[in-house]
């Protein structure tokens, strides 16, 4: 090291005295170093920052699975390589660098006196002083300065400072950590794929103060330990692929709903102006006038933005064929029996995996399919929900901390649950209402008042008592939402709910619903991070998934009793699909293969939200709700928004 | 939103051409020779061409990609077959 390059070691120390001192390294403190990728993200949203890093929620979309295509290379560490000085400044073509990789050993020894520009990759280099740690994709290294190159998938923006403000202060850490460690460095380098263009970038005094403000901001976020506030109406949003876990809009409408906000605390870029960094402007991110947000309606119906994809349109995949094996064939699921290929499914286009009964999975097909994070799900040969194989659990550490802590609130938890009936008891109103050949007005009406008293009941034992009084009324007027045609069958009426084992077929058909749809919110409810053998209404016992069957209540009527009525009206089964044993009554397979089939339909089947507005499958919406309990259970959101059909 | 693509590749060295049907056969249905029918959504497309990128020898191999519209529209009616009759791929729920 020559004596100017440890001469800038020392070099930001004295003006930024403040934000360094400001940082504290004692033992159980948050984390002492923050990756520059945070420092980017904390600039760019805050909520994104702690998503991110302190709950741990990943997501991709195509931009995020572009940039690691982008930054395959230069991720990974390789040794130390002369550059080329013939070469212009941008990284070198596939051909130069498989010659580069070639020549290496046969290179001879630079002269000692002046040594030849080389690059370095992947440099790991964190700065306890600063407390920033920062991946840099490449260094460039000639006559003792040094260059830090960052990669970025998109074009090279069209702003005066060369790139946007995220990118910039994410560089400038890298420039700051190297310094740090007494390099030269005076710029940095965003090379942006998508145009090939290498942009230099000016480490001016306004970005190195706008980097260590990021940094006690992102570890003052992170000490604080709540989740900051979705931006609002943001055309940040578009693009992020954390949105359908964020879902800013929604919960946005569900903070105001609820109840007068106090002033949001000022936001990091709020907090830069009050330090006269006057460089950055109002509209940093070029992202042009923000859109004001929009007049919410006389009625209250505000349609919100629907950032999320309406649907998961990969499709999942049953074997219910016993005796078949499941192998894994390329990037294919192959379903075979008897050497006989039955059917296969693409590992791209699986949503889940469901085996029923005597059926085999090999073991590279079950790691194939928790790499990708592909739920298995296995029930007995009768559709009984016995368990579920999935790759690791949510970090998402935050939230089932509380989650513990609101199951053991009992006044939370009569909360949620007298919601849960509720909704559970009105849904059912509704679908008696609607499908109804002759709709019983005294049946209705009694419903209607058992909903009103299970909002008010006391207790969770008094709630259970509402909850079976209301499904004796339902489950008795079930007959007449039946057609003429099915009806004239009497054992395939209805003879009141029963159970374990179910005694008619509609019984048998409604077990073997409710089933399919206690695995689905199982899976949503760990797809959103909580734990589902924790509910708040249904006590944990015997390993029930009990937070699903919570969240399932109203969607019984909604979803699992709609495709009975739909498979009975429609004639998709009939009498002869069902046997009669002393034990009960027992489907056929061809009925469990189709009574699948119409449920998959129905859950794929788009409906309007009725609070957010927009249009969803049920499948999403399951996914959605279970989303939105959690941050009723971080606390962001104070009541649980039931799905309620009208 | 899913696009219904045609992906065709001529590729110049055998052992790469096995690496590069496997690597397609897991995000589509094969058609004919060297010619497959994705339904892929932005994700997956660049999913796809970046896996077939590292594959490719990028000065001898080439693969198209031919956008035929959405899955729900123009992708599914736009295809017509002389000769061998041509089946259009369902989405929906597969139950064996």
């Amino acid at each position: 090291m020559t004596s100017t390059e440890s001469a800038a070691l020392a070099e930001p120390a004295g003006p930024h005295a403040k934000y360094l001192r400001r940082r504290s390294l004692e033992p159980g403190a948050p984390p002492a170093l923050v990756p520059a990728r945070m420092l980017n993200e904390v600039t760019y949203c805050e909520r994104l920052m702690y998503l991110e890093w302190v709950q741990s929620e990943f997501e991709d979309n195509e931009f995020t699975v572009e940039g690691r295509a982008v930054h395959r290379r230069a991720d990974q560490p390789r040794p130390l390589k002369k550059a080329d000085p013939k070469r212009p400044p941008g990284p070198p073509d596939r051909a130069a660098a498989d010659q580069g990789e070639e020549d290496e050993g046969e290179d001879e020894a630079p002269p000692p006196s002046t040594p030849p520009p080389y690059t370095a990759r992947a440099v790991w280099l964190s700065s306890e002083r600063l407390g920033i740690t920062a991946k840099i994709d490449v260094v460039d290294v000639e006559g003792g300065t040094v260059v830090p190159v960052e990669y970025k998938r998109g074009k090279r923006p069209s702003v005066p400072e060369g790139a946007y403000l995220p990118e910039r202060v994410q560089l400038c850490a890298q420039v700051l950590v190297l310094r740090d460690h007494g390099f030269r460095c005076e710029e940095g380098h965003l090379y942006f794929a998508a145009d090939r263009q290498r942009v230099p970038i000016a480490i001016d005094e306004p970005l190195v103060e706008a980097t260590l403000a990021a940094v006690v901001r992102a570890r003052a976020l992170v000490e604080l330990g709540a989740i900051p506030p979705p931006l609002a109406d943001s055309p940040k949003c578009n693009g992020c692929s954390l949105v359908a876990i964020c879902l800013p809009d929604e919960v946005n409408l569900l903070r105001d709903g609820a109840r007068e906000e106090p002033p949001a605390p000022p936001t990091f870029m709020e907090q830069l102006e009050h330090h006269d960094v006057e460089e950055l402007g109002d509209d940093p991110w070029g992202l042009g006038p923000l859109q004001p947000a929009p007049e919410p309606r006389e009625d209250g119906d505000r349609e919100l933005r629907r950032l999320h994809p309406a649907r998961d349109d990969r499709v999942p995949l049953y074997v219910k064929e016993q005796g078949a094996y499941v192998g894994l064939k390329g990037e294919r699921l192959e379903v075979r029996r008897k050497d006989q290929r039955v059917v296969e499914a693409r590992l791209s286009n699986t949503s889940q995996v469901c085996l029923f009964g005597n059926v085999q999975l090999t073991t590279q097909a079950l790691r194939a399919l928790l790499e990708r994070g592909i739920p298995v799900s296995f029930f007995s040969l009768g559709g009984w929900f016995i368990g579920r194989a999935v790759a690791h659990d949510s970090r998402n550490v935050e939230l089932r901390v509380a989650q513990h802590a609101a199951a053991s609130d009992p006044a939370l938890c009569l909360r949620l649950a007298r919601g849960f009936v509720q909704s559970k008891i009105l849904n059912s109103r509704t679908l008696l209402r609607r499908n109804s050949r002759e709709p019983n007005a005294v049946a209705l009406g009694e419903l209607n008042q058992l909903a009103r008293k299970a909002l008010e009941a006391e207790e969770l034992a008094s709630l259970l008592g509402i909850e079976g009084t209301a499904a004796r009324t339902y489950f008795g007027q079930f007959n007449s939402m039946l057609t003429e045609r099915a009806r004239v069958d009497e054992q395939l009426l209805l003879a009141g709910r029963n159970r374990r084992p179910p005694r008619d077929p509609l019984n048998a058909m409604l077990s073997y619903t409710y089933s399919l749809l206690s695995k689905d919110l199982t899976l949503a409810v760990v797809t959103a991070g909580l734990d589902p053998l924790l509910g708040f209404y249904h006590q944990p016992r015997f390993g029930r998934p009990a937070l699903a069957l919570d969240l399932m209540e109203e969607f019984r009527p909604l979803i699992a009793d709609s495709v009975v009525l739909g498979a009975v009206n429609n004639e998709i089964v009939g009498r002869r699909d069902f046997v009669e044993t002393a034990a009960g009554v027992n489907m056929s397979a061809t009925a469990r293969r189709d009574l699948a089939l119409a449920y998959e339909r129905r859950m794929d089947q788009l409906v309007t939200h009725p609070i957010f507005g927009y249009r969803i499958s049920y499948r999403r919406v399951l996914e959605v709700q279970a989303r939105l309990l959690g941050r009723v259970l971080t606390g962001e959101i104070t009541e649980y928004p039931p799905f309620r059909t009208r | 939103m899913r696009q219904t693509y045609i992906v065709a590749y001529d590729i110049c060295d055998p052992k790469r051409l096995r690496k590069v049907f496997k690597l397609m056969r897991g995000w589509g249905d094969h058609l004919q020779l060297s010619v497959f029918q994705c339904e892929l959504n932005p994700r997956e497309l660049v999913e796809l061409r970046a896996g077939l990128g590292q594959l490719l020898h990028h000065d001898e191999d080439q693969v198209l990609f031919v956008n035929v519209g959405p899955v729900e529209g123009r992708g599914a009616t736009s295809i017509t077959a002389l000769g061998r009759p041509y089946t259009h791929p369902e989405r929906h729920a597969i139950v064996a």
